[in-house]
């Protein structure tokens, strides 16, 4: 096993495991803590997927600025969780099957994914330019134009919609 | 190199971890979080997918996941604050009032 | 220069929400009568452009990120009536509540851009990002007031259902991405069927993850759970604009979507799976109906019934031409020796229905916030029938035009909701679902109970003796004519609008 394939494993083991924390640890901080830690560890997957970009704006991004927001809130509501973790209604225990279908369903599709080795590594000029920051800049400005002025747009929205909401009485 | 099956065992292992989560969850917050993981998993399957064809689709469809769940995140958790200032909790059980 | 036009209407509505975002803070003055104004008069702008745009040959723009296409022209403009009656119903509303905000009409006319821009959306990530644009802004809308806790639970709901469907959706589309490589739905078609012959279970599953999401959108059930809370709790002008706008925008972007994969499956399967899907929707939103006292409530599942019939239509573009023997009702029974559907009808059929059911439910939902009062808010027998009960004799008007709203509802002519059903169900016969359209048609003679029930109360039942005058506002009135002359004209007179949906109520790629 190559170095990579080891640091995968790792990350894989610890992804499931910090994600699972987050559904069953009783104290939405620890859920919190949890998905912080998940993230780190999806972005070091990221990397070993040639995604370098990608990986540095998941921790900027979801690590740095949106669960910060979330232990904000968590924060200023003072929560704490008593009670059972999981109250057993119809409508959940059905919602635990849909989620174990939809598990199955995708194991069954993925197991059968022939795994072919990319032939585009080949080319050393592709592999240089894959996943770095001015490639991806290049096509998302000549490209992606529409995508990329609905989700200025979209932030637009947000911060209105966000202060409307959080504005104590309307 | 990393299979890609493998990643993408694991985008669906988080994939359903998420989606239990959302379902049977009593905290709004703790579900809301559960979504960021779906998210998340979608994202880990772009990349992987993007990796195995030298593609850059699958990057910057992921650039644009986490733009769009920043913008979600600031509504959700204002409209969790709005819940809990109303109720007091974010129970989802104590927060139910509508009934048939 | 050619490629901007489609942007047009969305540009319109979002300069005109800033507009009125900025002269909430610079012109601070306790008049806010001329945001009405300025709102309804943006709707009507991109609408008009929007009619112009309808007319413009097909084609792909913006790199193929979007279309032309009188489809989802003719989409806008019909989210733009939407938009301009539920501004209108709620100028009103808010005025009596003393909560009109510039803030409001802002995410309102920013939800009528994301509903233009999701119709004409061309590629996945396009789609979820535009998807986002108009259910952030509902979210928030839905959450807008907070009397009482019922505003915010109801937004929640909203949200958490809204993001967990979106993230459904979106992984369905990564799937798909992993199967073809393309995220563009043109490209997707082609690729689509080399991808479902080599990795078929991929395609599959992404099929159905996608298919997943849209369904909670378009509320069909069993993906509708959300649909009677979100739209009991939100405030009744936000429920309009969520049942007349968020509900079309769902389905034009579910045929386009759908559109691009059907030639990768088999055709049984999308055929059944959206046969099945329209039969369950509308054999249990009409049921769920029928026992509800609450209006409001009501109404929320008679939209998910009708979401019911819309997908009998969709059903109809994916009938496999050949004879096929299927069991049941979902048998498909070849007339004329199985020609191949009409597809222009059928995108006329839904056209029209839509644009009859946007009418006709921002009018419902306006009669509803008409009679709502302020005082009501905390109470839990607000939308109760009772309160409509003499309502012929204390508003006449508004009787009237709730019973016009009430009898195209249940698809009664001389009314909108009549010829849009007509067109539905017999281009649902034309493609060989006999037995679909048999069911819908009984399903929407069944449904007919509670919407008369409505009839029988404002114009039987004695008024009860605690009832006050509502609160009045022109904005209001002009609102429910408004629509109870569109729901009339369009039903005694189809042929014009009729005419130009099927001149122009084609797709880009399928047509």
């Amino acid at each position: 096993m190559s170095i990579e394939q080891v640091l995968f494993y790792v990350f894989a083991v610890a992804i499931v495991a910090s994600a699972s924390a987050v559904v069953f640890l009783r104290n939405p901080v620890g859920s919190a803590m949890s998905l912080v830690a998940c993230f780190f560890f999806l972005a070091g997957v990221y990397v070993l997927l040639w995604a370098h970009t990608i990986a540095a704006l998941q921790v900027l991004v979801y690590a740095g600025a949106i669960m910060v927001l979330f232990l904000f809130v968590i924060m200023l509501l003072s929560l704490t969780d008593t009670g059972p973790l999981v109250q057993l209604t119809p409508s959940r225990a059905a919602g635990a099957l849909a989620a174990v279908a939809v598990f199955s369903a995708l194991i069954v599709a993925l197991k059968k994914l022939p795994d072919v080795a990319p032939g585009w590594t080949a080319d050393p000029s592709q592999v240089a330019r894959f996943g770095t920051i001015q490639y991806l800049g290049e096509v998302l400005y000549t490209k992606w134009l529409f995508p990329f002025e609905a989700v200025s747009l979209l932030l637009l929205v947000a911060i209105v919609g966000a202060v409307v909401v959080a504005k104590p009485r309307i | 190199m990393i299979p890609t099956s493998h990643s993408l065992i694991l985008a669906a292992a988080l994939f359903a971890i998420g989606m239990l989560g959302v379902l049977v969850r009593r905290n709004a917050l703790v579900a809301f979080m559960c979504v960021e993981l779906m998210l998340n998993a979608a994202n880990l399957t772009f990349l992987a997918f993007a990796r195995e064809r030298g593609d850059v689709t699958g990057h910057l469809s992921a650039f644009f996941i986490i733009a769009v769940a920043a913008a979600e995140a600031a509504v959700g958790l204002a409209i969790v604050i709005a819940v809990f200032r109303a109720r007091g909790t974010v129970n989802i059980e104590e927060i139910q009032s509508m009934k048939h | 220069m050619n490629d901007f036009l489609p942007l047009i209407p969305a540009a319109t509505l979002v300069v005109g929400a800033i507009v009125l975002m900025l002269s909430e803070v610079f012109l601070a003055s306790a008049n806010r009568g001329y945001m009405v104004i300025v709102a309804t008069l943006t709707s009507v702008v991109a609408a008009v452009a929007a009619f112009w745009n309808a007319f413009e040959p097909a084609r792909s723009v913006l790199q193929g990120y979007a279309v032309l296409d009188p489809f989802s022209s003719f989409m806008t403009c019909m989210v733009c009536v939407g938009t301009a009656l539920s501004g209108l119903v709620a100028s009103s509303f808010l005025k009596h509540r003393n909560a009109e905000r510039g803030e409001f009409y802002a995410l309102v006319l920013f939800a009528a851009a994301g509903m233009s821009l999701l119709a004409l959306s061309n590629e996945f990530i396009t789609i979820f990002i535009n998807l986002e644009v108009l259910s952030v802004a509902t979210y928030s809308l839905t959450a807008y007031l907070r009397r009482g806790g019922r505003p915010a639970e109801a937004g929640f709901k909203y949200f958490i259902l809204g993001a967990f469907s979106a993230s459904l959706l979106l992984y369905g589309a990564a799937l798909l991405y992993g199967a073809t490589g393309v995220t563009k739905l043109d490209e997707l078609e082609r690729a689509l069927p080399l991808a479902a012959a080599t990795q078929p279970a991929l395609v599959y599953v992404g099929f159905g993850l996608v298919l997943a999401g849209f369904a909670f959108k378009v509320a069909a059930v069993p993906f509708h759970m959300w649909t009677p809370d979100v739209y009991e709790g939100a405030p009744t002008p936000v429920t309009a604009l969520m049942s007349a706008g968020v509900k079309s925008a769902a389905f034009v972007s579910l045929v386009r979507v759908f559109l691009a994969m059907k030639g990768a499956l088999p055709p049984e399967v999308p055929y059944l799976l959206f046969a099945a899907l329209a039969l369950v929707t509308m054999v249990a939103g009409n049921l769920l109906a029928m026992p509800q006292r609450n209006v409001k409530r009501m109404l929320a599942y008679s939209s998910i019934a009708h979401a019911g019939y819309l997908l009998l239509g969709v059903a109809a573009l994916f009938a496999p031409a050949g004879a096929s023997a299927k069991a049941g009702v979902l048998a498909v029974t070849p007339l004329l020796g199985g020609t191949a559907v009409a597809a222009g009808d059928v995108y006329k059929g839904l056209l029209f229905y839509l644009l009859g059911y946007t009418v006709t439910t921002v009018g419902a939902f306006g009669c509803v916030a008409a009679i709502e009062r302020r005082e009501d808010e905390t109470r839990t027998n607000t939308w109760d029938l009772e309160r409509f009960a003499g309502l012929a004799q204390r508003q006449p008007g508004w009787a009237v035009a709730m019973a016009a709203f009430m009898l195209s509802l249940a698809g009664v002519p001389p009314t909108a909701g009549f010829i849009g059903k007509l067109f539905v169900f017999s281009a649902a016969v034309d493609a060989g679902l006999i037995g679909l359209a048999v069911a819908g048609v009984l399903a929407s003679v069944a449904g007919t109970y509670y919407y008369l029930r409505v009839v029988v109360y404002m114009f039987m039942r004695p008024s009860p003796d605690e009832a006050t005058a509502p609160f009045r506002h022109w904005t209001m009135d002009v609102a429910l004519v408004t629509s109870a002359v569109a729901v009339v004209a369009l039903g005694l007179l189809p042929g014009p609008v009729a005419q130009w949906l099927s001149r122009a109520g084609m797709m880009f790629g399928h047509f």
